[in-house]
């Protein structure tokens, strides 16, 4: 430590809050500033590449490339479900929510700013992650299928890749716990849902988000489908900003 | 200057902080001192929007917190030593803050080097001590040289080298016309770094002033060679005289320059006369306890 304090130069400081660009930015800083959060961006990022290229070793021809840029980018959105919580409850597991609320007072600007964050990351992931499944099938022994539909399936997978993201950190808002925010959400899509078609299979298909994205993407889709993951997206967001308004930071 | 007014916290029926209200003003450093659970860390909380208050307000230069402008140019806060994400290293930490408070980011490295952790600067805080965390802390909260310095156990994990930089730094902070509020349990430190006490207990401001009132006694304290020879002077010359199992006397309600008119009509030699003070210990256990 400095042992003489001297009269240094005040620094130069803003005087006014940080704008909305820079706290999206800031969000998405934070969110690849630690282990966790790279490892999650590397896996949506390389995981359905390397699927598709573990599957082309089977020699089997494919007829059309639509079908697994979809089903793939539905399993790397499922991926991304992590990244929204860690940007939320992780703040409330680790207590960093502290500083966050300490320098912006606004929580629903810092909940915005996180829900724009891990859109935009979760898009530009999903995005990266189909341009390289894409780029393998170009290269595979996959025979001659057919790319009719391909834009719309990526199209479909970059939208899922936010929506799954912005529903992480909407559920890790509410919950402010990370375990239990994934539990929920993973028991939820891969556990209830399932269970769910078998008994009901019509309310399954309004509710369940995962199949909502692979009927988009391979052309099967209906409004309620956008519905559907439209809905989660806004209910998960709004109990959230308003569970984190609420609770206080003790 | 900072205005608390009827700051009030309840949790259902319980009552932890109770129309709590106190000024603070600039250039002094006020020494928030509260046994466990007496409210200290709730009352801070609640001063910075991070608690809702059942009742009362806090403004700071005329606004509440949340309506600050840029808060952390205007408050630098240590409230929780480890609430940082142990993934990152101190730098990122910094930096990340930087961001948020609008400081250059240059400005990193040098609270960095103020509080001694260049070094360890790109480690992992997972791998910090509970000092080094601690200094991080009041790194992140001298990156804009706010006005205002609220810290809640500062001294935590300091060795004493760090307890005395703190000390130097938050009386160098008044000295240049910045505002301290210092919460610690650390009584004989508070006690050497503050002009003003505010006491807690049970949720309730049970003193408030400066220390020198509030510990200054109302006496003088005497030894003398033949103590018991001076008590029966003193007794005589109708001063009260209590002596203490050290070998003192204590002379309540008396100025030392009464008491040394009588030792020196007496020829008594002294060894030591003050005007009588409390530790701040007792004055802390006496209010507290009360409480």
């Amino acid at each position: 430590m400095t042992t003489t304090l001297i009269d240094a130069p005040r620094p130069v400081v803003r005087s006014t809050g940080a704008s909305a660009p820079a706290l999206v930015g800031l969000e998405i800083r934070k969110s690849l500033s630690t282990r966790s959060g790279k490892s999650v961006a590397v896996a949506a990022a390389i995981l359905a590449p390397v699927v598709v290229a573990l599957m082309s070793l089977s020699g089997e021809s494919l007829e059309a490339v639509r079908g697994p840029v979809g089903a793939l980018g539905m399993v790397t959105a499922l991926v991304l479900f992590p990244l929204g919580v860690l940007a939320t409850a992780g703040e409330w597991s680790h207590r960093t929510v502290q500083t966050t609320f300490l320098l912006v007072p606004n929580r629903t600007s810092v909940m915005a700013s996180k829900v724009v964050g891990v859109a935009a990351m979760g898009a530009l992931l999903a995005g990266i992650s189909s341009a390289i499944t894409m780029a393998v099938l170009t290269v595979a022994p996959v025979g001659d299928p057919s790319w009719a539909g391909v834009p719309m399936a990526v199209g479909v997978s970059v939208a899922a890749g936010a929506a799954f993201a912005v529903i992480g950190a909407g559920t890790g808002a509410a919950l402010a716990n990370t375990p239990a925010a994934l539990t929920g959400l993973y028991l939820t899509i891969l556990g209830a849902m399932p269970a769910l078609r078998i008994w009901k299979p019509e309310v399954a298909d309004a509710l369940d988000p995962s199949n909502a994205v692979l009927q988009l993407a391979i052309g099967n889709g209906t409004t309620g489908n956008t519905l559907t993951l439209v809905g989660w997206v806004v209910v998960t967001t709004v109990i959230g900003t308003v569970v984190t308004r609420r609770r206080a930071v003790s | 200057m900072i205005t608390v007014n009827g700051l009030t916290k309840k949790y259902g029926e319980r009552t932890v902080v109770d129309q709590v209200s106190f000024e603070l003003e600039p250039g002094t450093v006020t020494g928030f001192l509260g046994p466990n659970g007496a409210g200290k860390t709730t009352t801070m909380r609640m001063m910075t929007s991070l608690v809702a208050p059942t009742a009362g307000s806090t403004v700071i230069d005329g606004k509440p917190y949340a309506e600050l402008s840029n808060p952390g140019a205007v408050v630098g806060t240590l409230l929780d030593a480890s609430a940082v994400h142990p993934g990152r290293t101190g730098r990122t930490h910094l930096r990340l803050l930087s961001s948020a408070v609008g400081v250059p980011a240059s400005r990193v490295d040098e609270v960095l080097e103020m509080v001694g952790l260049s070094d360890a600067a790109n480690r992992r805080i997972g791998g910090y001590s509970l000092g080094m965390r601690q200094r991080l802390g009041i790194a992140g909260a001298l990156l804009a040289d706010p006005p205002v310095l609220m810290f809640d156990e500062p001294a935590n994990g300091l060795d004493p080298e760090g307890i005395r930089w703190m000390r130097d730094l938050l009386r160098h902070h008044a000295a240049r016309g910045g505002t301290v509020l210092l919460s610690s349990h650390l009584l004989g430190e508070v006690e050497h770094t503050v002009d003003r006490l505010l006491v807690i207990g049970s949720g309730r401001i049970v003193a408030d002033g400066p220390v020198a009132s509030l510990l200054g006694g109302d006496g003088t304290t005497v030894r003398a060679l033949d103590a018991s020879a001076l008590a029966a002077d003193l007794s005589a010359a109708g001063l009260p005289v209590e002596p203490t199992s050290d070998g003192a006397l204590i002379v309540a309600g008396a100025e030392p320059s009464q008491v040394f008119v009588v030792a020196a009509a007496g020829g008594h030699v002294l060894t030591e006369l003050r005007p009588t003070e409390r530790a701040l210990e007792d004055l802390f256990f006496q209010l507290t306890t009360a409480a």
